[in-house]
């Protein structure tokens, strides 16, 4: 009987050819859109899946609060870790102490390469379940040893043998590969660890970190902890949360919370709002999750309305099978039947358009999936898929065919009754609401992406580059290689500074100063910057004054932004002082001898934050500034400072970056939802006219002896064509005015998450109105003008 | 007995008229007789098929077929017994068009969930006796209106009915093909099917055993 099915299916296919490429052209699109999507939600879901103990690991995190704002961060001080060996051992399985993930110069022979990778503690490879490749699996025991992934053992040795080599380490220790291990995959939280060096090395490297020790203020420092196989993350959670209170009277007032932060939320559910736990990427996993679902329900409804439409041609067809012997659930199997052969055909389409778009997908996603041809999990989901999308698609029209009574279809009086076309007409009133609402969708993601790009950085972004400057070598050679850049001519002016541009890479707290409010817990971001600051990066001095070489007090001067004025509530705070309040070691007051434009070193979706920026009297800093010649082109400057560079620390790889890339990479996110929401606005709009298309092609068909009538009875080519596109077009401004209130309470819920916001303006809806009518008239009058212009007497001789 | 007609009324509604579509229809029919309904058009002839052939519903009246009260079987045992027991001749043949003839035969017995092996043996057979093997292949519209009703005929035989319902077989056939399918009927009678057939032609209504006349829904 299935046989029988399928043959007549196949024969119903090759019969009508163009209902047949609308059909499964529309499913095949619609089925590449989910399946293209699937695969994306499926790699996002598996983060970090390559960890077997995955579900054990966690990171701790802590939450304290200022002036009742609860921040939550990982950065956690070092006496931690004891407190936690020796008060709460049997809580875990291991605790590792790491450095953050930090680029390093890694030289042998004559090779030297720049790789992130982290300090860590000795069980770290056994946590993470390394594959090892070459070598020692416990590979951090020695003070002096290095583990490299396969990738960056390839870059340093070629085909030498690693093992046992030696590294020089930032061109000041020298550093013995243990073990290689295999590369950790892209998606995955430690993808960036290039190499690992055992902690132990990391604590006696600079003064500060030695200094940190029994420092319980000085949260600089990561721990990851697997814990106990008989406990669970809440339980340890709830006995060391209180731990760092517990011990510290005088940071109680913070009230710093410790919790685990489970490993599987660290990707998808990353974001915390006043100490809560609040979505994450998970949101937009969600949302194209759904998007998927519109779409591949928009090729099935295309494929109901398509079928349905036809039902008079198949009427005759279910009255005969009726008359012999036909049940109605035979009819409906048959039907059924034909939907799953369709949908099979057009399966394997999508599986070909998936296979042909990811290379590009991947790109504008930033991601590495590959189609998962060994995956057994992937071939039955996909024949669920399969089998969904045929009862979705094709429940409807069974159930609607499969009711005709044969004895009026076989009378030959069968007419679709009057009311026959409603359900039709939801479905495609369905389409375009969703359509519409896409489009407004995209058009306000695109506004918002532009309204923060827009947004005045207080600084000038063009023909500026960092150079990143974190090695020892660097230290004390400031003024000196400032003079040789200058003299190269290939830069007007630069700086130094502790964080980069875009970026702000230390806060402080514990300053006083005077009619500071009582109880006041002040907090800042803090720079530490060459007095040619401002000068090299355009900033406005609004008050007071810049640095100046001129005045030897300046080493104990500050600048302060905009901002901070504010939030000092002092109107003119120039030549006031910030006075540390550690009354044991106080430092120097710091003289506030100007006040700078805000500049956006965080997120461009939110207010700046109150900064300092305080000269760099160590000549420690983490970044040259530099603002090119404009005289000369970009390239040209560049290779002239590299040359100045290399003369000058040979042992480093030259790295720069120009600010406004650095700058343009706060939006690649939003870029990306962006980018990849147009594509999927555009597949569901092209889906939907696709059955508009055949619609309109079907009702022409249906009505070819009305139109012949009515052409003899004189009507003109633009009186049938509006005829036969007005009923359309009501229904396409009926979706509007559905679309448009959904589409805005979505949107404008969306946009509160960003402070700074662009205004929703209802010209945008005007415009998705006036494309959706524009889109569907086009659609709809290639058939229209069609029909309208062909002759009447052929039409009418035919009955 | 075979089937039993009582006091069947069937209407429409009608700008709030009851318009009646067949009206107190009395009659008996043995097995192995051949009936001719005649009438003028409109007068029911084909609303009585359809009623007989359980394609459609009656509102008032019994109906007795083989010992089982139609009128109150459910919908599935009523298509089983139909599907058991009665064919379907119609004048516009009504043969699948994307269906061969071969396939087209096939049809009911597909319904009946009979047996692959048996079904082609039972498909040979009907072509064999129809002298049709040589069409097997082709698909209906490449064969004249003569050679579909055969095809007709043909597949509203092959489950053995205990009834044939034809209506107005030969309508569509020239005097010739009607002779033909009519000697085929004739000859079906004998072998013991029963059929009801109805015609406009009293020539085609001398085959029969027995006429009824219907007029205005009324039998006269």
């Amino acid at each position: 009987m299935l046989r029988n099915y399928i043959k007549i299916a196949w024969r119903n296919l090759i019969k009508n050819k163009a209902y047949t490429i609308i059909n499964i052209g529309g499913l095949a699109l619609g089925m590449a859109v989910t399946l293209i999507i699937g695969l994306w939600m499926q790699d996002e879901l598996s983060y970090d899946n390559y960890f077997t103990n995955k579900d054990k690991i966690a990171q701790i995190y802590q939450s304290q609060t200022f002036n009742g704002q609860t921040g939550t961060g990982p950065a956690i001080p070092r006496p931690l870790e004891m407190a936690l060996r020796e008060g709460y051992d049997d809580n875990f399985k291991h605790i590792v102490m790491t450095s953050w993930n930090n680029d390093q110069y890694l030289k042998y022979k004559e090779t030297s390469i720049s790789r992130p990778g982290y300090y860590t503690q000795q069980e770290t490879p056994q946590m993470l379940g390394l594959n090892i490749l070459k070598g020692e699996k416990d590979g951090l025991r020695e003070i002096n040893s290095i583990m490299l992934s396969k990738s960056t053992a390839d870059a340093l040795f070629g085909s030498e043998d690693p093992i046992g080599k030696i590294v020089k380490v930032n061109s000041q220790y020298d550093m013995m590969v243990s073990g290689v291990y295999e590369d950790l995959p892209f998606n995955n939280s430690f993808k960036d660890a290039k190499f690992f060096m055992p902690w132990e090395k990391y604590i006696t490297i600079q003064e500060w970190i030695i200094n940190a020790a029994d420092n319980w203020g000085n949260n600089s420092f990561q721990m990851f902890v697997q814990i106990a196989d008989n406990t669970s993350m809440d339980k340890v959670t709830a006995t060391i949360k209180d731990v760092k209170k517990d011990l510290n009277e005088d940071l109680v007032e913070f009230n710093p919370q410790l919790f685990l932060f489970p490993m599987k939320d660290w990707y998808l559910r990353g974001s915390f709002e006043n100490g809560k736990q609040q979505g994450g990427r998970i949101k937009y996993v969600w949302l194209f999750g759904i998007i998927g679902a519109f779409v591949l329900l928009l090729a099935c409804i295309n494929f109901m309305n398509l079928s349905t439409a036809r039902s008079e041609k198949r009427a005759k067809e279910v009255g005969i099978r009726k008359s012999i012997g036909s049940q109605r659930g035979q009819l409906i199997n048959q039907f059924l039947s034909e939907s799953f052969l369709v949908v099979l055909f057009a399966y394997l389409i999508g599986v070909l358009i998936v296979l042909l778009s990811l290379d590009g997908f991947n790109e504008l996603s930033r991601k590495e999936i590959e189609f998962p041809w060994g995956s057994p999990v992937f071939w039955i989901v996909s024949v669920f898929f399969i089998l969904f999308t045929a009862l979705l698609a094709g429940s409807y029209p069974a159930l609607y065919l499969s009711s005709f009574r044969p004895v009026e279809v076989l009378k030959g009086t069968f007419k679709a009754g009057k009311y026959s076309g409603t359900p039709r007409k939801i479905l495609v009133v369905l389409q375009f609401t969703v359509s519409v609402a896409f489009i407004i969708g995209t058009v306000i993601v695109m506004q918002q992406i532009n309204y923060a790009k827009n947004r005045p950085v207080g600084y000038d972004k063009e023909g500026l580059i960092q150079v990143p400057t974190m090695s020892q070598d660097f230290s004390g050679k400031y003024e000196l290689m400032r003079a040789e850049f200058l003299a190269s001519n290939a830069i007007v002016e630069m700086s130094s500074s502790s964080s980069p541009t875009t970026s702000i890479w230390s806060n402080r707290s514990g300053w006083d100063w005077d009619g500071k409010p009582e109880g006041f817990q002040e907090d800042f971001a803090w720079t530490a910057v060459s007095p040619e600051y401002a000068k090299s990066l355009n900033l406005k001095i609004i008050q007071g004054r810049d640095f100046s070489r001129e005045f030897a007090s300046d080493s104990n001067a500050v600048l302060i932004n905009a901002t901070a004025v504010k939030y000092m509530g002092i109107p003119n705070p120039v030549g006031m002082f910030f006075k540390d309040s550690d009354e044991e070691d106080p430092s120097s007051p710091l003289k506030i001898i100007g006040v700078v434009e805000d500049m956006i070193a965080q997120s461009p979706y939110e207010p700046v934050k109150q900064g300092m920026y305080a000269f760099d009297k160590y000549d420690n800093a983490s970044y040259y500034n530099m603002r090119l010649n404009p005289k000369q082109s970009a390239s040209q400057s560049i290779a002239v400072i590299e040359r100045v560079f290399k003369e000058h620390f040979p042992n480093i790889p030259f790295q720069y970056d120009f600010v406004d890339e650095e700058y343009g990479a706060k939006f690649r996110s939003e870029v990306r939802v962006g980018r990849l929401s147009a594509i999927f606005t555009g597949l569901a709009i092209l889906i939907s006219c696709l059955g508009l298309f055949g619609l309109t092609s079907f009702v022409a068909e249906q009505r070819t002896k009305e139109i012949g009538v009515r052409k003899v009875l004189g009507a003109s080519v633009f009186n049938v064509w509006n005829m036969l596109s007005k009923d359309f077009l009501k229904l396409v401004i009926l979706s509007c005015f559905i679309a448009v209130p959904i589409a805005y309470y979505v949107m404008n819920g969306w946009l509160q998450e960003y402070p700074y916001r662009v205004i929703v303006e209802w010209w945008i809806f005007g415009l998705a109105m006036v494309g959706a009518m524009l889109v569907t008239v086009l659609t709809v009058s290639f058939q229209a003008i069609r029909a309208a212009k062909a002759n009447p007497v052929d039409s009418l001789r035919t009955e | 007995m075979l089937l039993q007609l009582k006091n069947i009324f069937k209407w429409v509604n009608s700008g709030g008229q009851r318009v009646f579509l067949l009206k107190d229809i009395n009659l008996d029919i043995e097995e192995g007789e051949f009936i001719s309904v005649m009438g003028p058009s409109g007068s029911g002839k084909s609303t009585l098929l359809n009623v007989i052939g359980m394609l459609d519903n009656f509102d008032e009246g019994e109906y007795q077929f083989l010992d089982e009260s139609v009128h109150a079987l459910k919908e599935k045992k009523r298509a089983n017994l139909y599907k058991e027991y009665i064919g379907f001749v119609f004048q516009s043949y009504h043969l699948l068009d994307d269906l061969t003839v071969k396939e087209n035969l096939e049809m009911p017995l597909l319904y009946k969930k009979v047996k692959g092996s048996e079904r082609k043996a039972m498909v040979a057979d009907m072509l064999d006796r129809f002298n049709i093997v040589g069409k097997k292949d082709l698909f209906p519209s490449q064969l004249s209106g003569g050679q579909q009703q055969l095809v007709g005929v043909a597949r509203a035989l092959i489950s053995n009915p205990k009834l044939i319902l034809a209506d107005e077989p030969t309508g569509n056939l020239n005097s010739q093909q009607s002779e033909e399918i009519m000697d085929l009927f004739k000859q079906l009678n004998e072998e013991g099917v029963t059929i009801i057939q109805v015609t406009h032609s009293e020539q085609n209504a001398a085959y029969g055993s027995r006429i009824i006349n219907l007029l205005d829904g009324r039998m006269i």
